[in-house]
């Protein structure tokens, strides 16, 4: 899981062009779509959209999945597990 | 009459506001050209990042025209200042990136928000909280009276100023010409031979 998390952070940092930031800089529990944490906007929402699909080969079809998910990288890291587990069954 | 009260020119290898040279590219820098300029602005907005080439050539002049002139900040209410930009070559950087994009990989949706080339205007409307009106137009060339006549135009329709354009950006080749026009000011009289005397380097 703490790979997971680790490769997220590089994977969002460079699907975003987050250049000012370091990997160290994001803690897990960073509120992603905050201004007091990463500051991301509706398009970077979108980015990470395309960034599950391209990295992790996730489709995210409900809108309201994504809410949840994108809220840090805990919830993005949980919510890819689940969805990995579910693809395996 | 109206005035040219500030302006400033980018190429890839130099900087200039008001005919002085401010800065000249680092070859030995790792950081892009932009990049550095924006260093040099000592402002922290991470969006810039995200920018296509145009829209930071934009932002970094316009940042560069407000140290020179720092009343602007101040001196205009937010729908008071007109934006009025111009270039030949539109957005085709980013229209060839994100077709890349979406033939290499996957489509995506930060480079696409870039392929228009009034997504500049947007960009320096956010950043500045300026609401006047705005137009980029696609010209053959640069076009002194173009100018001239669309912002007398909107200086005679509400807007008390206007921050025009020239943002030429092919290949990632910069010709960059940015000019503020006040009604009232210390400046050159703004009128397409002064304009065209002051754009000289494009």
């Amino acid at each position: 899981m703490d790979q997971l998390k680790e490769d997220l952070k590089k994977h969002i940092i460079e699907q975003l062009n987050l250049e000012d930031i370091q990997v160290s800089d994001i803690a897990d529990d960073t509120l992603l779509f905050n201004d007091e944490g990463l500051g991301l906007d509706s398009i970077d929402a979108l980015e990470l959209i395309v960034l599950l699909e391209k990295f992790y080969d996730i489709q995210v079809t409900k809108p309201e999945e994504g809410k949840e998910a994108f809220m840090s990288i805990n919830t993005m890291a949980d919510y890819i597990s689940k969805r990995k587990a579910q693809q395996a069954v | 009459m109206s005035f040219i009260t500030s302006y400033c020119h980018l190429t890839n290898e130099s900087c200039l506001v008001n005919g002085q040279h401010i800065a000249g590219r680092d070859s030995e820098s790792t950081d892009s050209w932009l990049k550095q300029l924006y260093k040099k602005q000592e402002i922290v907005y991470p969006k810039f990042y995200k920018m296509d080439m145009l829209s930071q050539t934009g932002f970094i002049l316009t940042e560069l025209l407000k140290k020179a002139n720092p009343k602007l900040a101040n001196a205009y209410q937010d729908d008071e200042i007109a934006l009025l930009f111009a270039n030949r070559f539109s957005s085709v950087d980013s229209d060839v990136r994100f077709q890349r994009s979406y033939q290499q990989t996957s489509p995506s949706p930060a480079l696409f928000v870039y392929t228009l080339p009034n997504i500049v205007l947007g960009e320096l409307a956010i950043y500045n909280k300026w609401y006047g009106e705005n137009m980029f137009a696609v010209l053959p060339k640069f076009a002194a009276d173009f100018y001239v006549s669309y912002a007398e135009i909107l200086l005679s329709a509400g807007s008390e100023a206007s921050l025009c354009g020239w943002l030429d950006i092919a290949d990632e080749q910069i010709h960059a010409f940015l000019f503020f026009v006040e009604k009232e000011g210390e400046g050159l009289a703004f009128n397409s031979e002064n304009l065209q005397k002051l754009a000289g380097t494009i």
